[in-house]
């Protein structure tokens, strides 16, 4: 379509209105995690003298380093479990013959549909019965099978030509060998893909963290986040130790967002167009 | 000749493929499945089941011998206020969405799929918000809505308005949720919605163009049409979402005031970890999977039938 540049200017304002929705909040985030204690309720838009010291007594007032190593070795442990469990089952529905695998992916479909927000009472008394509940494992083991993971890996490997898998059981291979050594490699993308969204999907999620941990020591970031605000409920909340810690929070993920923008714009996109 | 030795490595193919023998072949795949599947199974497929057996008995903090209760558990939810409190809020907060932002996700995604400089970097800042943690925005928002201090009351202020109590109120607290969750997901719509426009052939609105279709009609036309999946998909996710709103309510307002922004995942959360009623919090959980499995298999239904219309 030919360009109008009465449209192309419309286009631009509106699209600029919407990233600065979209960042503002991020904004008064960073602008408040520098104002002075003295001064929270000033409506400054920057303050006249940033206290960068909030950022050193956030980072005191909480073990933040802890609290971050629980999130991404339980996060890097269910990620990790996520992509050898899923490439085993999406290998097998895909390149295997099997009988029923008509009803085995069904059963995929419905587990993906299913949110820990329904289960979690059933789920909670059998990890209790095992005496793994805060623990490490608790927090895992849940998340070690990945219906998505399992779907998003199988969309992955429908694009690879069957020819060559046939051609390499022709010459003996065994079917490990193919996983390991032609699948796999030919769907890099899509085991990033699957690292990047669910690491962030589960360095984000609050719910199973809560009711699974109950030890300060065993906090991952969302629950510590979720503290200060129950904690200091009916006191004045210190808004700029709690945006400064906020932002501790969130860099992890935006970093990884910054790196791998492309991978979580084609999950979300591959999800949705083939679902 | 290159027919006949394809045909040849076919004939082999198969042989081979005999030779080894499909039962052997189909145990290492039932192998390849088995880690997947018995994970789904532990931790989705018998905590379903038990759930349904939990929640025909009353099970509560004072009966720790649990009795059972036949429907009685569903009957008492189904007579309980802060139930269909529960699941009005649920319905106000996904209606709230579709009004709110599936079009500005839509909006969005026109003008993101237009040929413009700068594209990566306004996509990046619409779909940001969606990588941030509930928590983490749940804290900023909740900041934003501060009755003192708030940026939003200091602007009301700045107007001359009176400052308004946003999170204690329940009419005000519901809106904030949405306003917060509207803020994380339209990025998430709009590129849902970006990849639904860009399979939308180009001969199609090409055509369209040939027979005098303005801007207007060729969207309404054909990008519409052929948007029918990504919309319809939308709506489910926004649906299933807003059913399992958590995070954000527990932060900003802990389902306060009074029940006014209690969604119905928070709803099971309460009634199961904090009131211990463990059989009225399993009622209400397979109530949830009843609604997400309709709406799952709606979904499914007619995105089949989309893609055969298609082909």
């Amino acid at each position: 379509m030919r360009a109008n540049p009465l449209l192309k200017g419309v286009s631009y304002a509106l699209l600029t209105i919407a990233a600065l929705l979209c960042l503002a909040p991020v904004y008064w985030m960073i602008r408040t995690s520098l104002m002075p204690t003295s001064s929270l309720l000033s409506s400054a838009l920057w303050p006249a003298h940033p206290a960068w010291s909030n950022f050193a007594a956030a980072w005191r007032a909480q073990p933040f380093l802890l609290y971050l190593w629980n999130s991404v070795f339980t996060n890097g442990a269910i990620v990790a479990l996520q992509v050898i469990t899923s490439s085993l089952a999406a290998y097998a529905l895909v390149f295997i013959p099997l009988r029923g695998k008509r009803w085995l992916f069904f059963a995929v479909l419905v587990a993906m549909m299913v949110p820990m927000q329904a289960t979690f009472v059933p789920v909670y008394t059998m990890l209790s019965a095992m005496h793994l509940i805060n623990t490490y494992g608790a927090l895992i083991l849940p998340y070690a099978g990945s219906a998505f993971g399992i779907f998003l890996m199988r969309q992955g490997f429908l694009t690879l030509p069957r020819d060559i898998v046939d051609a390499a059981r022709v010459d003996g291979a065994s079917e490990w060998w193919i996983l390991t050594r032609i699948v796999l490699p030919n769907n890099k993308p899509t085991i990033v893909t699957l690292v990047l969204l669910n690491f962030v999907y589960h360095y984000n999620s609050l719910f199973w963290p809560l009711v699974a941990t109950n030890s300060t020591n065993m906090r991952v970031v969302p629950v510590a986040l979720s503290y200060f605000l129950t904690q200091d409920a009916g006191q004045t909340l210190q808004w700029n130790y709690a945006m400064a810690f906020d932002i501790f929070a969130i860099a992890p993920v935006v970093i990884l967002f910054l790196i791998g923008q492309r991978y979580f714009v084609q999950g979300v996109a591959q999800t949705a167009v083939k679902g | 000749m290159a027919k006949a030795a394809e045909a040849v490595i076919a004939q082999h193919i198969e042989e081979r493929r005999f030779a080894r023998g499909r039962f052997s072949l189909q145990l290492t795949g039932v192998a390849m499945m088995a880690p997947a599947l018995l994970f789904l199974l532990a931790f989705v497929f018998v905590p379903m089941g038990y759930a349904v057996y939990l929640s025909l008995y009353q099970s509560t903090l004072y009966t720790p011998q649990p009795v059972f209760a036949g429907f009685a558990n569903y009957a008492h939810l189904l007579a309980a206020p802060d139930f269909w409190q529960a699941a009005s809020n649920t319905v106000w907060l996904a209606v709230g969405m579709m009004a709110l932002s599936l079009p500005a996700a839509l909006l969005l995604a026109v003008l993101l799929n237009q040929r413009i400089r700068g594209r990566a970097i306004f996509r990046a800042a619409v779909f940001g918000p969606y990588v941030i943690p509930l928590v983490s925005s749940g804290l900023i928002f909740s900041l934003l809505f501060a009755t003192d201090g708030g940026p939003v009351n200091l602007a009301l202020q700045r107007l001359g308005l009176s400052p308004v109590n946003w999170l204690g109120q329940g009419r005000t607290a519901l809106l904030s949720v949405l306003i917060l969750t509207a803020w994380q997901f339209t990025g998430y719509y709009a590129i849902i919605f970006l990849a639904g426009l860009q399979s939308v052939p180009t001969s199609l609105t090409e055509a369209c163009q040939v027979d005098g279709g303005g801007r207007w009609q060729v969207f309404r036309h054909v990008t519409l049409r052929a948007l029918g999946p990504s919309l319809f998909f939308a709506v489910v996710i926004c649906l299933i979402q807003t059913f399992q709103t958590f995070d954000q309510v527990y932060v900003m307002t802990g389902g306060g005031p009074d029940g006014a922004t209690t969604t119905f995942a928070y709803y099971i959360f309460e009634k199961g970890f904090q009131a211990f009623n463990i059989g009225e919090s399993s009622a209400a959980s397979v109530i949830l999977i009843l609604v997400l499995a309709c709406l799952s298999y709606l979904q499914m239904r007619l995105s089949r039938r989309w893609v055969v219309e298609e082909s």
